[in-house]
């Protein structure tokens, strides 16, 4: 067992934490108070190489291996990057690209991989319905062939980047009668006749990014942007669970190192009672709670990660054990951190209160905590 | 990067995992006098010799990993005797590592040889009447006369004390902190009574008190400044570390194949949301606690300098997820989990010492935080 990163990991860290705390971090905060998205920032993401990291270079990314791109995802949350750029990034790359790159045709790899990685296009994923969020076989969204297209109709609901997506990957019913084995997935371009997305909905944490349900009306798609095989979509969506037990979970390991770092900034400064607040017990046990988890949780992310550079199939035990940890276990964390603030805690100024709403995404998003429960109480 | 066990691990901790299988905690439990303990442990002894299980963490061991290994060897036998584990750990491990890390080399030829042949168990006696070496000094200590040094101090709660036959003892010696290694039957050393614990009852634990006990000088182990103490709290946070996830492992085994075989309302209540969620989340925790544990432990191999704090946050993890995952175990276990002596029970009133002994949870966040803060190097 090793468990170290390389040199070359580790500058590579540094070098997007420079980057991050430099290009993004300070444009945040207006961008938190509208929740409005940063295109700009986003599209520094992709000048960077982050959006396309662990593509091959011949389709505009880094080929990076997965470590690397989880690593990351872990440093834009120690640079103090917010969730909502974070999330838009996760949803963009791994969610939308990731599964055009892996199950798409070469023509199709060719087509959109190179806009995505530079992020001269932002992707979407639609999955989650307003009738169909952890149970998402028992979708109502149909696709139905005819001749050489197929027609879309139906909806979806909580779609990161889905106001401002160029293309989004949509799943959708091909055979009604079955649950999983009748799902397929499509790619759908923004501007296609019969497909349009809702306003932003605006939500309590990560909130720079934008959310929106998508609206498919006798949308009719070529019959060639079909993802892979017809009824294979769902196994499809599961392979992106590899993704967003890692590179997605790494954001929040990130921001923990953030939160430490800047309640020891804090605590040392801030004086009470004649002395810095650092000199109280109660205070080093935060600070030390803090990092317990921070340490704690990135075992478990980076275990994902590994197996994946190794080509293992996913442990889905080990993948719902992370999701889980990292779900319920960060909010006590960022709650010691905003108390640790006091009123500046609870003041969007300083930035603890985002990173504790920004937090309660964890055990929602990507499968909720419950879900987790089931899967890895089915599997012991 | 590499997040695999090597064969030889796997097929180390399985051999070890089945020597130790006849030597379940409940039949050191029952043993009350100090020879009939010795005796069951001598005989653990001779067959872990013939393992590298005491090696660990002392002298490399081809295809083994050290103090990684070793984590995992402690949960092995920490889940079938806790109370054999704790012991050995002491007696051996942590005994071991202080003579291999400051010992000269007559002294490491005198007792590393026995020690790690299964024929010597020692005992260390670090903390004070305070019980707290954080943060209060040694009151324990030598006066010299040419080549002997006359000790006095009293240290309680003394691991092996009534059957090792060596005692590592912290003390000072012209105000520099040192250790004297004194045999049993040393004039001056007196034994109190076995005490009755909550957990590790099959641990022999007693006060030592020692009066113008007289050492010869090759017997006193220096240790640099300071930093000889915290590498002992290191060796027993780490070991304790060990510890609970081997209680973890019992508890958690013990529930879920309760939760798999009772029935209630015609079906086994894991079909029960609220019992396999339960399960879950000890489970969660317990993965969690195995992966930190060994983070912590290479990390003490391969970056000493970052090696005490994040023992320290693996340490406390590791034991409150111990606390947790047994109690919500025997909450699922019910009345059947009740009973003294059973897997869920006994881990359950062992895993409070983790939490207790080495660096207390309190002083180990206080540190943690102290670290983060710079306040502490
Ligand atoms: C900010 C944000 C961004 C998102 N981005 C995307 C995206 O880009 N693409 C996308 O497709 N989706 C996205 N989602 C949707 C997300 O994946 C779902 O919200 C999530 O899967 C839960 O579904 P739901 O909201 O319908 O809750 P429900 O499934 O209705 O669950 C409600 C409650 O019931 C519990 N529950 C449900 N079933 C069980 C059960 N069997 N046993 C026990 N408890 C149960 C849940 O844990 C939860 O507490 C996003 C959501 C949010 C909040």
């Amino acid at each position: 067992m090793d468990f170290e990163f390389t040199r070359d990991q580790l500058m590579f860290k540094k070098e997007i934490i420079r980057f991050a705390k430099k290009e993004i971090v300070p444009r945040i905060q207006a961008f938190e108070l509208k929740k409005q998205f940063d295109f700009e920032s986003f599209r520094k993401l992709g000048e960077f190489g982050i959006l396309g990291l662990h593509f091959p270079e011949a389709y505009g990314g880094g080929g990076a291996d997965v470590i690397t791109t989880v690593l990351a995802g872990e440093a834009l949350g120690e640079a103090g990057v917010d969730g909502g750029l974070t999330l838009a990034y996760g949803a963009h790359t791994f969610l939308c690209a990731d599964t055009i790159f892996r199950h798409g045709t070469e023509a199709q790899r060719r087509k959109y991989i190179p806009k995505l990685a530079s992020g001269e296009w932002i992707g979407c994923m639609g999955l989650t319905e307003p009738n169909a969020g952890s149970d998402v076989a028992s979708m109502r969204t149909t696709a139905e062939k005819r001749g050489d297209t197929y027609v879309l109709n139906g909806g979806k609901i909580f779609i990161t980047n889905g106001p401002i997506a160029d293309v989004a990957v949509v799943y959708a019913k091909t055979d009604p009668e079955k649950k999983h084995a009748g799902i397929s997935a499509f790619i759908v371009e923004k501007g296609t006749k019969g497909f349009s997305s809702g306003p932003n909905i605006l939500k309590m944490g990560v909130c720079t990014s934008q959310t929106s349900e998508l609206f498919f009306s006798d949308c009719v798609i070529p019959a060639q942007n079909l993802l892979g095989t017809e009824n294979e979509g769902f196994n499809m969506s599961l392979q992106t669970v590899e993704w967003d037990r890692s590179a997605l979970l790494a954001p929040f390991i990130g921001a923990s190192t953030y939160m430490l770092n800047r309640c020891v900034e804090y605590a040392k400064k801030r004086e009470q009672f004649g002395r810095a607040i650092a000199q109280f017990q109660s205070i080093k046990h935060k600070i030390a709670n803090i990092r317990i988890f921070g340490e704690a949780a990135r075992g478990l992310v980076y275990r994902i990660a590994w197996c994946k550079d190794q080509g293992r199939p996913l442990n889905h035990l080990e993948a719902a054990v992370a999701k889980l940890f990292v779900g319920d276990w960060s909010m006590a964390p960022s709650n010691d951190a905003v108390v640790l603030f006091g009123g500046y805690g609870y003041c969007h100024e300083y930035d603890m209160e985002r990173i504790f709403r920004d937090s309660r995404l964890a055990p929602i998003g990507g499968g909720t905590s419950d879900i987790q429960k089931m899967i890895i109480s089915k599997l012991i | 990067m590499n997040y695999d066990f090597s064969p030889q691990e796997f097929d180390f901790c399985i051999k070890l995992h089945e020597a130790m299988s006849p030597y379940a905690e409940e039949k050191i439990e029952a043993l009350r006098s100090a020879a009939d303990l010795r005796y069951h442990l001598d005989q653990i002894l001779s067959l872990l010799a013939d393992t590298p299980y005491l090696k660990l963490g002392i002298m490399p061991v081809e295809g083994l990993n050290g103090l990684v290994t070793l984590m995992s060897a402690l949960e092995a036998i920490a889940a079938i005797s806790p109370s054999v584990a704790l012991s050995i750990g002491h007696g051996t491990h942590i005994f071991g590592r202080i003579i291999d890390a400051w010992g000269d080399v007559a002294q490491k030829q005198k007792w590393l040889n026995p020690l790690l042949s299964g024929k010597l168990l020692g005992a260390v006696a670090l903390c004070e009447e305070s019980l707290n070496t954080d943060s209060d000094a040694l009151i324990t200590s030598g006066v010299r006369n040419g080549n002997w040094v006359t000790v006095n101090g009293h240290k309680p709660h003394v691991v092996n004390a009534p059957i090792a036959d060596w005692i590592a003892v912290a003390g000072s010696l012209d105000h520099r902190p040192v250790l004297f290694i004194i045999e049993k039957e040393n004039p001056g050393v007196s034994i109190r009574a076995r005490k009755r614990t909550l957990g590790y009852e099959g641990t022999a634990m007693a006060d030592i008190r020692l009066e113008g006990c007289i050492v010869p000088m090759d017997q006193v182990i220096a240790m640099g400044r300071s930093d000889g103490l915290s590498g002992i709290r290191l060796f027993e946070n780490q070991l304790l570390t060990g510890l609970s996830l081997g209680l973890m492992k019992s508890a958690f085994e013990a529930a879920k194949s309760h939760a798999k075989t009772h029935k209630s309302g015609g079906k086994p209540i894991i079909a029960y949301q609220e019992i396999g969620f339960k399960l879950s989340e000890m489970l969660t925790l317990y993965q969690t606690a195995q992966l930190f544990a060994l983070r912590a432990a290479s990390s003490a191999q391969t970056r000493p300098r970052e090696a005490e704090s994040l023992a320290l946050c693996a340490k406390v993890f590791c034991t409150e997820a111990c606390e947790t995952v047994s109690g919500e175990a025997l909450r699922i276990l019910g009345t059947a989990g009740y009973e003294v002596g059973k897997g869920a029970e006994r881990a359950y009133r062992c895993a409070k010492y983790g939490q207790i002994a080495g660096t207390s949870t309190e002083i180990a966040r206080v540190r943690i935080g102290d670290q983060a803060l710079g306040l502490r190097v």
